[in-house]
């Protein structure tokens, strides 16, 4: 995401006064965030830990995370960015109407006071999980959400952050951004990247049916997937690599065990905050890790006489 | 057997990435992850350094890493638009691979991050 305001979560522990999250149940997802980088901590400049800061939930449903925070605010479903876009026109000072306000499941009043905190603060932080990015709206959502935060920068400090999922989900973005230039979906057939979410974006590959062989590594699609996207899969010939034999393992042509990353195989994962850490593997695997069989694989391909755009 | 002990391990199940894990292992498995929350406690013990499934399966029958290999080689080579999907649950290092691998046969390169 270009332009992003963002942080470390080094700097939230050490900083941040006002945390915000929406649409996101880090205490089930993410269970240490609270006590691990940003609530409970004792920071440089919030010496007091838990005292010193406000934590502000935005969520459609009283989920576990509400019971840690100061405010809950519950939203209706699909209002997220009228609320934001709400939020941005009370920062600066515009006139909004009551009734709208109503129609997002929150008050005026309720609305007011988010405001002033967010520009009150010293350092705010406003955490977006899924429940925002994934409803309806999605990017544009999130793209709210981030301008919000770049625009409370005219009052005082303010950041973004995406709770990213599971794994490695943030180092597939920062590699595929440094080897490409785009994060995700890019399309080499022409020998060049080339980036359009939607038309290169997998689940849209595969409901077309474009491809005609498949190489999953780290994912199990066969488990996740839209089930005409799952048939298409089934339909072509498809490699998996895997710690464990997975749904899209049944329904592939090849399947390659590999060592767990972390626990049997070492490298290089990103936290959410886009930094990079090495892994300690406790164990010894019987398996390749990954990272030897897709190098292998390429070995295999580039004896092979090859091939230009166009000649295939 | 005697536990081994690696200090400050890095757990990767969430985006939270801890790097202050505690893990003794007996080899096969992991037995203690100090500091982890009950979702990484589960990921550390749910993978062991056991043999349970086959270096390889081509249409199902339990084969060889190199046959595997140069089957999958061969279906990449001959594909017109290859896939290269998924890339959370793996290491910078391989994704890197990944991405060189995608280049070479023509393919898209995609993650969880598109759905
Ligand atoms: S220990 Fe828990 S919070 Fe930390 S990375 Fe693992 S799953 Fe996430």
């Amino acid at each position: 995401m270009g332009g992003k305001v963002t942080c470390t979560l080094g700097e939230v522990k050490n900083r941040a006064d006002l945390i915000v999250y929406w649409g996101g149940n880090p205490a089930e997802c993410h269970p240490r965030h609270f006590t691990k980088y940003t609530l409970t901590q004792k920071g440089k400049f919030v010496p007091k830990g838990r005292k010193d800061r406000t934590m502000i939930l935005v969520d459609i449903r009283e989920t576990p995370s509400a019971k840690a925070a100061d405010i809950f605010l519950q939203v209706r479903p699909s209002k997220d960015f009228e609320v934001l876009t709400t939020l941005r026109a009370l920062i600066k000072g515009q006139r909004v109407s009551a009734e709208t306000v109503a129609e997002t499941g929150l008050t005026l009043e309720q609305l007011q006071d988010f405001a002033e905190r967010m520009k009150k603060a010293r350092f705010g932080v406003l955490f977006f999980g899924m429940g925002l990015s994934m409803t309806r709206g999605k990017h544009m959502n999130s793209a709210a959400l981030l301008s919000l935060a770049a625009e409370l920068n005219a009052f005082t400090k303010f950041v973004a952050m995406p709770m990213r999922g599971h794994g490695n989900v943030t180092g597939g973005d920062v590699v595929m951004r440094w080897t490409t230039g785009y994060p995700f979906g890019v399309n080499l057939s022409r020998g060049y990247p080339r980036f359009n979410p939607g038309e290169f974006s997998t689940v849209d590959l595969l409901l077309r049916g474009d491809n005609d062989a498949a190489l999953i590594l780290g994912a199990d699609p066969g488990a996740t997937m839209p089930q005409p996207a799952i048939d298409h899969l089934a339909r072509i010939p498809t490699i998996v690599l895997d710690p464990k034999v997975t749904h899209t393992s049944r329904l592939a042509r090849v399947h390659i065990t590999t060592a767990a990353t972390g626990i049997s195989a070492p490298g290089t994962v990103y936290r959410m905050d886009e930094i990079p850490l090495p892994l300690r593997p406790a164990l010894k695997s019987p398996y390749p890790t990954d990272e030897d069989v897709v190098r292998r694989i390429y070995k295999a391909v580039a004896k092979k006489p090859a091939w230009f755009p166009g000649t295939k | 057997m005697e536990l081994s002990i690696t200090k400050n391990a890095t757990c990767t199940f969430c985006g939270c990435v801890c790097d202050d894990i505690e893990l003794h292992a007996d080899g096969e498995r992991i037995v203690e992850t100090k500091r982890a929350c009950i979702l990484g406690e589960a990921w550390f013990k749910n993978h062991t350094a056991e043999r349970l499934y086959p270096d390889a399966l081509i249409d199902g029958q339990p084969a060889t890493l190199d046959d595997a290999v140069e089957a999958a080689a061969e279906y990449l080579y001959n594909a017109h638009l290859p896939l290269v999907y998924g890339l959370s649950n793996v290491t910078c290092e391989a994704q890197r691979e990944a991405v060189a691998l995608a280049e070479l046969i023509g393919g898209v390169v995609d993650s969880h991050t598109s759905l």
